[in-house]
């Protein structure tokens, strides 16, 4: 069971500069869960205080949007995860 | 529809050659009605390749005056353009640039208030922004008066771009979780570049109806790695902009 997580290149300093990191879990929520456990500094980039995932944060499944409901979206062996975050300047 | 002139068939002659755009294609740019939203590092390029393109109305709206620290990507002010407003600047080079098309430039905060005043009789909105609150502020106003909206967004060496047909795709509300703070963003001017001129590309493909859009795709631009990642996004039953349109 192995689930590829792609890391956004503002957030590698919480990954000690990985940009991808491979995590388990039968849910995006579980996946990122098991990504934090390895890299503690992604919890406050990725989560509110009480947990909600943060408004900027945005996560795609094999290249499709997980919106809404993200953490609950199931993943399977071999699936691959994206977080980026909304742009706002132009 | 308008017919070309000599001097506009010669000024156009290189794309007129392109199969996709033709005597017919060009008609269809000079009867085309464009709002860009913003003068600055997007807008520029934006409504350079527009003009050039031969858009037969622009009308670009920015509340700002040029700053010394626009230079770096705003390529539409220049130096001499400092304490000008932007909406001045703009419209002294695009009329430069291009004396067959209508411009119009006005000093102005886009707000829920004025928006569908300033995008009457228009086509299409470009969305050249350096906030979210405005883009959505947009995106409404595109849904609601059933013309499409072009998004496009920057950030250091990357971009995004999605294009947004109402009743069709899902429009830039779909993925809404709420409000996000607002940064001083950094950029470097070859980022909204590329984005700007993928959003041009988009509006022109648009009216003469050549190609795939980037419906239902936001196309993600990194300029550090050289890559372009497509992600799909779904339109949402539940959007607060554009679930009752169908
Ligand atoms: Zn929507």
């Amino acid at each position: 069971m192995s689930i590829k997580v792609h890391i956004h290149k503002t957030h590698r300093q919480s990954t000690d500069g990985k940009e991808v990191v491979k995590t388990a879990g039968n849910s995006v929520g579980e996946c990122l869960k098991n990504l934090v456990e390895t890299y503690p500094g992604m919890q406050d980039v990725l989560f509110e205080k009480n947990g909600k995932l943060r408004n900027l944060i945005e996560v795609y499944v094999n290249h499709e949007s997980a919106y809404p409901d993200e953490l609950k979206k199931a993943v399977k062996d071999g699936d691959e995860i994206h977080l980026t975050f909304m742009l706002a300047g132009g | 529809m308008a017919i070309l002139t000599a001097n506009e068939l010669e000024r156009y002659d290189r794309q007129i050659m392109m199969g996709e755009i033709g005597q017919k294609g060009q008609e269809k740019l000079k009867n085309a009605r464009a709002f860009i939203a913003g003068a600055g590092g997007l807008g520029s390029p934006i409504s350079i390749y527009l003009a050039a393109a031969g858009v037969g109305t622009i009308r670009i709206v920015d509340q700002d005056r040029v700053d010394l620290s626009n230079l770096n990507r705003q390529v539409l002010h220049w130096n001499d353009d400092i304490g000008e407003t932007k909406a001045d600047s703009a419209l002294a080079k695009l009329a430069d640039l291009n004396p067959t098309i209508n411009v119009e430039a006005s000093c102005e905060t886009i707000t829920d208030k004025n928006i569908s005043h300033l995008v009457a009789d228009l086509d299409l909105i470009v969305d050249a922004m350096d906030n979210l609150p405005t883009r959505y502020l947009l995106n409404k106003a595109a849904l609601d008066m059933n013309i499409p909206f072009f998004h496009g967004a920057v950030r250091g060496f990357e971009g995004r771009a999605m294009t947004i047909i109402p009743g069709k795709t899902a429009c830039l509300r779909c993925m809404y979780k709420g409000p996000i703070p607002e940064e001083k963003f950094p950029v470097i001017g070859v980022a909204p570049a590329v984005i700007g001129s993928i959003q041009a590309t988009e509006v022109i493909k648009y009216i003469i109806g050549a190609g795939d859009l980037l419906e239902n795709r936001m196309l993600v631009y990194d300029g550090l790695t050289m890559n372009f990642t497509e992600f799909k996004i779904k339109k949402n039953p539940n959007c607060d902009h554009c679930s009752y349109s169908t």
